[in-house]
């Protein structure tokens, strides 16, 4: 089984599978997505803090996830990491040419692709997983 | 016609065209279809019409496996057998659970779902459910709240499920077979031997007795054995006095792979809709739900990712309260607190059947405690042996040895990591599992380790006898005139409740008897 994130899969005991041909399209995309971010502006980290679990779970539980993602992955443990690591993979969009899809849809590309990961049980996207983990450190 | 053998003189000769060993589901189902005939039909029951202490103690047997219930505990020894306490869940298997599935050992029927469906049809009517439809779809245009979750085809669907009132054979059926000029139900007649020719090629007779004593004969053409799962092995491996591995076992198979289904609480689901769909079509009522759905992988995910069969159930809860499984339910050690907990039939018969759900309640929950149905692996090594302890009839007793695989466990996280996908995917909801769950190489199960109560396989059915035990007519190999009916002949088990398959499998297995007695006629 492969996952997503190798970080991830060694300190979250990681979900799911993903063919590994899938896994390296995500990664060149990702790195071609980090140069752009480099130039992109675009999300303040306050809308970038607020997943969509939230109406749903409740803000403890919610900053309860963002803990335990921040506990297991010390590599994404402060907002400004967390901000960067939810901007790099956000050029899924870009390669469409569109500036920015609403979090929600990459939230939902996300468990198309299979770039889930499990926080306390609940199997997230990776991105609404580095939401819990900034909401919980603003 | 009804007799109770004690009644009669010791000694005494019983003949008849049609033995039925057991009065259940399986064999009350085959007896109301020969009601009218000019053959005799002999029911044979070995308890009454109501529980008996002595009767259910002569079940007793010993666990050397997984912890289970206690096998006195587990069936009902009485007309009517287990559905004097079952819950009336109703489901067909579906068409994958019939084949031969590469990544699940010892898999595939001899027959297809297709051949299987008249005889769902048919079996439908004998439990009082609905119209034989388990298409989504269709119960949405009966009943428009009944709206099945947007899941794409190929990924995941709504497998529904009908409920019976539940029907109690022995209260349901009883006038029916009492008034019947044609079949003899004897009572208290516990049978204890297959009596087998020399060549245990056929049975000559039945050796029955009853618990004050006496000895009687039994003879017919053809006899079937419905006693249910493990009496149905244990009966057959103590009849060793012409085969001494016991009768149908020359390729040691009478007894293995017992199986279950799996019914353990595995997670929650959380809608996160910002207004989220009513959820009727999964919500469940007893004694007032006609049908409802529960969620399920498409045959391409369990191919795909190499999953046994499940469902998993939804009921409201809260983040706090996990629901425990049956075995937690009903604690094992207390006859008495399990068979309580079970809906009496009198309660159940005065329910209104098949009423419509009751409007969801508002706001819609948003939570849900996920309680997963799987199919067990067939096992060779999970089985049921003959042990050197008799009861008060003579006859060893069983021990139980439930074995599962890797396998089993594995396949609830998988099922739970496609589930979850889709519906993340769909903007339905997210799934949480259970630690157990997400430690899915262990090869210990936790305590919340559940079954259904169904006893399945143990004379599973295969074209070849060093396969099974039984052919696909449901015949003992090697034994012209003994068959199995009920879930013993099951080579795998599905993920749905046994009884529905079990009575459709009885019903065939009855038409091909009178075609069989048709062609003795034709040949006199």
């Amino acid at each position: 089984m492969l996952f997503a994130f190798p970080q991830l899969q060694r300190r979250l005991s990681a979900p799911i599978a993903i063919d590994r041909r899938r896994f390296l399209t995500f990664g060149a995309i990702v790195a071609a997505g980090m140069a752009a971010s480099a130039c992109d502006g675009g999300g303040d980290t306050h809308a970038l803090g607020h997943p969509g679990l939230l109406a749903a779970l409740g803000p403890d539980a919610v900053r309860n996830l963002g803990q335990r993602y921040r506990e297991s992955v010390p590599s994404e443990s402060d907002a400004p990491r967390l901000e960067a690591a939810i901007r790099s993979s956000r050029p899924w969009t870009a390669r469409v040419g569109v500036a920015h899809a609403p979090l929600a849809d990459q939230v939902r590309d996300d468990f198309d692709a299979g770039r889930t990961v499990v926080v306390d049980g609940w199997l997230l996207s990776v991105t609404e997983a580095r939401q819990c983990a900034l909401y919980s450190a603003l | 016609m009804h007799v109770d053998a004690r009644a009669l003189p010791d000694g005494s000769v019983i003949e008849g065209d049609l033995c039925l060993i057991g009065a259940g589901a399986a064999g009350i189902s085959i007896a109301l279809e020969w009601i009218g005939s000019s053959r005799t039909v002999l029911l044979l029951e070995g308890g009454g019409f109501a529980f008996e202490q002595a009767m259910q103690d002569l079940y007793r047997g010993t666990l050397g496996g997984l912890p289970y219930f206690p096998l006195e505990a587990a069936r009902l020894h009485y007309f009517g057998g287990t559905t004097g306490h079952w819950a009336g869940f109703c489901s067909t298997l579906d068409p994958l659970d019939f084949e031969a599935r590469p990544w699940v050992p010892d898999s595939g029927w001899p027959i297809t779902r297709a051949e299987l469906d008249p005889f769902y049809a048919r079996a439908h009517r004998l439990l009082e459910l609905g119209p034989y439809e388990y298409d989504a779809a269709q119960w949405q245009r009966r009943d428009s709240r009944l709206v099945p979750l947007p899941l794409e085809a190929g990924v995941a669907w709504t497998k529904m499920w009908q409920f019976s009132p539940p029907t109690r054979f022995g209260t349901r059926y009883r006038a029916a077979i009492e008034g019947a000029p044609n079949v003899w139900l004897y009572t208290h007649a516990n049978v204890c031997e297959l009596r087998a020719n020399e060549s245990a090629s056929a049975i000559d007779d039945l050796r029955v007795r009853t618990l004050e004593g006496k000895e009687h004969r039994v003879r017919a053409r053809q006899y079937v054995l419905a006693c249910g799962t493990i009496q149905n092995a244990r009966l057959l491996l103590a009849s060793n006095a012409r085969a001494p591995a016991g009768l149908g076992n020359a390729n040691d198979l009478v007894g293995r792979y017992f199986m279950e289904h799996l019914e353990m609480p595995s997670g929650q689901l959380l809608l996160t809709a910002e207004r989220p769909q009513p959820m009727s079509m999964y919500s469940f009522e007893f004694g007032k739900t006609r049908a409802r759905g529960e969620l399920a992988l498409a045959p391409a995910m369990q191919r795909e990712h190499r999953l046994l069969n499940a469902t998993v159930s939804l009921t409201p809860a809260t983040l706090d309260a996990p629901p425990m499984s049956t075995f937690e339910q009903f604690p094992p050690d207390s006859m008495p607190s399990f068979r309580g907990a079970t809906r009496p039939a009198s309660e159940a018969a005065g329910a209104p059947p098949n009423e419509p759900a009751a409007p969801p309640a508002t706001p819609v929950p948003r939570l849900f405690a996920l309680l997963t149905r799987q199919e067990q692996a067939p096992n060779r090594d999970s089985r049921v042996t003959l042990t050197a302890e008799r009861d008060a009839m003579g006859v060893p007793r069983v021990e139980l040895r439930w074995q599962l695989t890797a396998l089993d466990r594995r396949s609830f996280r998988g099922f739970y990591e496609v589930l979850g996908r889709e519906l993340g995917r769909r903007g339905i909801g997210r799934v949480r599992m259970h630690d157990w769950v997400l430690e899915s190489a262990s090869p210990s199960w936790p305590k919340s380790l559940g079954g259904g109560w169904h006893h399945m396989g143990t004379t599973r059915m295969h074209p070849n006898p060093r396969q099974g035990v039984v052919d696909a007519s449901c015949r003992v190999h090697g034994v012209a005139n003994l068959y199995v009916a009920g879930a013993a002949v099951y080579p795998t088990a599905g993920c749905a409740n046994p009884t529905l398959t079990l009575v459709a499998l009885s019903l065939r297995l009855s038409d091909h008897l009178k075609r069989l007695f048709q062609d003795f006629r034709g040949r006199k």
